[in-house]
């Protein structure tokens, strides 16, 4: 076969910038595709959990005896049952794998049951007695924040809280010509996967292997081995094919249950969520709760912003606390603000456990900030792009942190080519009755917020022009093998087919992080592009040896050594052969680490490497009658820094985009007492196509020096201006100005009734001065 | 669940005639996963909502986890596994890979056996009449524009082979 890719060094030639078709493509379509509730083993026995009905309670006993009579069942397990840590979370290990004795959010898993039969476990699971005593909860962040509230952990309902003090925001405040100050509230939601939970795991020569739909397996297999008390090398996960994740899957789900009955019992165990098992357990969208200042001169540029953001974490902090650090780093917006007082708090309740979920807190910020950009855009009669273009960043500014962006700052090119687009499809300045356009704007740091995120990588060039590339990135559907593949491909001239990407196997592959925070097309895109440079010097060195052509710049193009720009008659395969006579094997191992800082105590450095950035354009009709807005058209245009792959983007951008409007307009998981309303989809309200609209991506490419071949990211930026973006839409139908989400035909009604007396409210709210 | 007297169930699954004894009160896409070992169907919510355990019973798009195993009796259905031989592609499948319509995949053979069932129908269905079509089949990936692509794609891959029969 001919690995190699035809063509030379002409740019027409690279397969970065293609639409390479996805590697897991045809199986997808053809139903092939295993994913985890579809793997078996013969003889697999099955699990589920009791789950705790009550918020906050002392766990006084679990008796499993009658569940153990049941014909069928082989185990019941508690948290005395667990060998080694009782404690998991990404950030703070503040969550145990089974209660032993203090419940903190309804879903906390008591028991777990093992057993033959889906029937056996059900009844086995009734007959499970569980002894408590409830406790008084805390289910609002401002009751958690207030004197003597009970506390869910430790003394202080505080997890965390972050700060950032840039110049004096306060004396900057009282010279500026306009001041608007608002609170913003957001809602709770749910990702929403289509592919619930699911697992798979079985003990074999002494290695506890775990096949599971995650985003992470090498955090899941540290979290398995420190609960089993067993090394790593003794724990194997492998990531299935993965049915969507949206940051819900970072955390442990059937993970370590699975890991204990497989170790417990030394029989295969499978384990699958229902859907209303995978709404209680899984972590949410952080709500918040927003105070906003902006101020501005007479020209609308910004002096200064002092924002207060409080997150309500839930009852487990896991990924809260990045969460709400990246809230209030992001708070500003992409804008240069030259006075800045944030802070931001994380806090514990007794509510479902909020995590991480597409835009990382971000989105939250950007309908805050949108709305108020277009609350000073008006008080001074400015166009919202105009006072957008005016204070967007550009090289060489300096962010709220202190850091100075040098290159790759995207943000004023797709403010004008969403406006240009926006012209073209004449959804500007149509002035009609209920119809509205609004403008949403948003950066978006790459990888974690100022703490080390490596990635590793390792390729292996054989001699028929394929390629290995093993990499720890799970791969959830978004098409970072594709990426991961094109990379390869496109360092070392050969066709895309003969890339295999072995990704998420902590058996094989290195670890690469959380598939999270738009990470891993820049951080694992470049381990892989490390490993295949270091490929490329092995080649190089033989190939100057045989061409006798000492530091030539080489390439290797269609089978043959390329000097200069010019093709040899030297072939690849020569030098790998070359390479083996002398004990030399193409192989190559890459890792990258994003270069950030972490955050001073006044919030000051630089926590990431470098940010993508967006702007969107919404269109609305909203009928008064219902309440019922309607999305017409959404233009995206989004700085990726490089496109590796247009259509895989366009695809995040198109998926980010409805799932915006579902977060603007309808998603909201409702609460009461800390328990889920709405655990089911047909009450948890989803876009479905007919909601869809007309989307219009715009791919803006600024390229990243320190990104493989330019590339940043895009995989939540594309959710998190739609909400700001559709919220500034309604309000401009409307004259009203909402500040919570979402934006329901119920508020939008209950608003038009009261419009009169809003508007002295809002009169009010809006300090105008000189 | 109750045990039950297993009830006989002849139908056509992709083509073979199946024969069972079953539990009447189990669901089909229980027997399609469990017993046939036919795991293209998926199940993403058990309730009808999501639509990823579409199925073709005589050509009509149903959702899997509604339907009990009697209802089988004497029914041709179609699974994503029957829709083509071994290895081939079906032109809605070309169409779906074509356009960038797959994602983490989840939805996809609901979401193509419903685009199946539309285009035996109509063979140049226009938009609003695909989002109709696939309005009981959830995505929350790609925000439908390329699965609307698709379809439409497709009718035309399939306009385009009646032609040069």
């Amino acid at each position: 076969m001919t690995g190699w890719r035809d063509g030379g060094l002409d740019p027409g030639n690279s397969v970065i910038g293609q639409s390479c078709p996805r590697v897991d493509g045809v199986s997808k379509v053809k139903g092939k595709t295993l994913f985890a509730a579809d793997l078996n083993i013969n003889g697999a026995l099955y699990c589920r959990v009791l789950r705790s009905q009550v918020p906050n309670a002392i766990l006084r006993s679990v008796d499993c005896s009658e569940a153990l009579k049941v014909p069928g069942v082989v185990a019941v397990y508690t948290a005395a049952d667990i060998p080694g840590e009782n404690r998991v979370g990404i950030i703070v290990k503040d969550e145990p794998v089974l209660v032993e004795d203090r419940i903190r959010r309804a879903g906390d898993a008591l028991a777990l049951v093992v057993g033959r039969t889906e029937e056996a476990l059900e009844e086995a699971v009734r007959k499970i007695q569980i002894d408590y005593q409830s406790q008084p909860g805390v289910f609002s962040v401002m009751e958690a924040m207030g004197e003597g509230a009970p506390a869910v952990h430790g003394e202080n309902n505080i997890q965390s809280a972050t700060s950032i003090v840039r110049g004096d925001a306060d004396a900057a405040v009282s010279g500026a010509r306009v001041v608007v100050t608002r609170r913003y509230t957001t809602q709770m939601a749910e990702h929403a996967y289509l592919e619930p939970e699911a697992g798979l795991a079985a003990v074999e020569d002494g290695v506890i292997k775990v096949w599971v739909s995650t985003q992470n397996p090498h955090y899941d297999r540290r979290e398995i081995s420190r609960m089993l008390g067993v090394g790593r090398h003794r724990v194997r996960v492998t990531q299935a094919p993965t049915g969507g994740g949206f940051g819900g899957k970072l955390d442990i789900s059937v993970q370590c249950l699975l890991a204990l009955a497989a170790f417990k019992t030394g029989r295969p165990v499978k384990m699958v969520y229902r859907r209303e098992e995978s709404f209680v357990a899984s972590p949410k969208r952080h709500p918040y709760i927003i105070d906003y200042t902006s101020a501005c001169d007479a020209e609308g540029r910004l002096l200064a912003v002092k924002i207060k953001i409080i997150g309500d974490t839930g009852a487990y902090a896991s990924y809260g606390p990045a969460t709400l650090k990246r809230a209030a780093v992001h708070a500003a917006g992409p804008y240069a603000v030259p006075n800045a007082l944030i802070e931001s708090y994380c806090v514990y309740t007794n509510n479902p456990t909020a995590g991480a979920m597409r835009g990382f807190g971000v989105p939250q910020m950007a309908f805050a900030h949108e709305a108020q950009m277009d609350l000073l855009a008006e008080a001074l009669g400015i166009d919202p792009f105009t006072i957008r273009l005016r204070n967007c960043l550009k090289p060489g500014d300096i962010t709220v942190t202190g850091q100075c962006l040098s290159h790759s700052v995207g943000i004023k090119e797709t403010i004008e080519k969403a406006r240009d687009r926006a012209m073209e499809l004449g959804m500007l300045g149509k002035p009609a009755k209920n119809y509205g356009v609004g403008v949403g704007c948003m950066w978006y740091g790459i990888g974690n917020t100022g703490a080390p995120n490596p990635a590793g990588a390792f390729l292996d060039l054989l001699e028929d022009g394929t390629v290995v590339v093993l990499t720890g990135c799970a791969d959830i559907g978004q098409g970072s093998d594709m990426v991961l593949a094109q990379i390869a491909a496109e360092e070392l001239g050969v066709n895309i087919e003969n890339v295999y990407v072995l990704s998420g196997d902590t058996g094989v592959s290195p670890d690469a992080g959380a598939t999270s925070a738009s990470r891993q097309t820049y951080v694992s895109g470049n381990a892989v592009y490390s490993a295949a440079r270091q490929v490329k010097e092995i080649l190089a060195r033989e190939a100057r040896e045989i061409l006798g052509s000492g530091d030539a710049n080489l390439d290797f193009r269609s089978g043959f050594v390329w000097r200069g720009g010019k093709k040899t008659e030297v072939t690849v395969k020569e030098i790998i052969s070359g390479c083996g006579k002398k004990g030399i094997l193409t192989l190559g191992s890459g890792c990258f680490n994003p270069p950030a800082t972490g955050l001073n105590a006044e919030g000051q450095g630089m926590p990431y490497a470098t940010y993508s950035y967006a702007t969107q354009v919404a269109e609305v009709k909203v009928d008064t009658e219902t309440g019922k807005v309607a999305v017409i058209r959404l233009v995206a245009a989004h700085d990726v820094g490089r496109a590796i792959n247009p259509q895989s983007v366009e695809g995040q951008i198109e998926g980010g985009c409805l799932m915006g409007m579902g977060y603007a307009l309808l998603e909201e998981v409702n609460l009461s007492g800390g328990v889920i309303e709405n655990p089911r989809l047909a009450e948890y309200l989803l876009p479905m196509s007919l909601d869809a609209p007309e989307i219009h991506p715009v791919i803006v490419e600024e390229p990243e020096s320190t990104g493989p071949f330019g590339a940043k990211g895009v995989g939540e930026p594309a959710l998190i201006p739609t909400a700001a973006a559709i919220a500034n839409a309604i309000s401009k139908a409307l004259g009203i100005r909402f500040c919570s989400l979402p934006v329901t035909p119920e508020k939008i009604l209950a608003a038009l009734e009261k419009r009169d007396g809003y508007l002295i409210q809002s009169a009010e709210s809006t300090q105008q001065r000189r | 669940m109750v045990e039950m007297k297993p009830f006989k169930i002849i139908s056509k699954v992709n083509g073979s005639t199946v024969e069972l004894g079953v539990n009447p009160g189990r669901r089909l896409i229980d027997i399609l996963r469990e017993d046939l070992g036919l795991t293209g169907t998926k199940e993403g919510c058990g309730e009808g909502e999501c639509g990823a355990c579409t199925v073709l019973i005589n050509g009509r798009p149903v959702n899997a986890c509604l339907v009990l195993a009697p209802e089988m009796n004497g029914k041709e259905i179609i699974t994503i596994e029957g829709l083509t031989p071994e290895d081939e592609l079906h032109p809605i499948q070309e169409a779906f890979l074509e356009a960038g319509a797959v994602q983490c995949g989840f939805c996809t053979p609901g979401m193509i056996l419903t685009a199946k069932a539309l285009l035996d129908k109509n063979s140049d269905p226009d938009e609003k009449a695909v989002k109709t079509a696939i309005s009981g089949n959830l995505c929350r990936c790609t925000g439908y524009v390329k699965i609307v692509a698709a379809i439409r794609l497709a009718a035309a891959k399939l306009a385009a082979r009646e032609g040069s029969i």
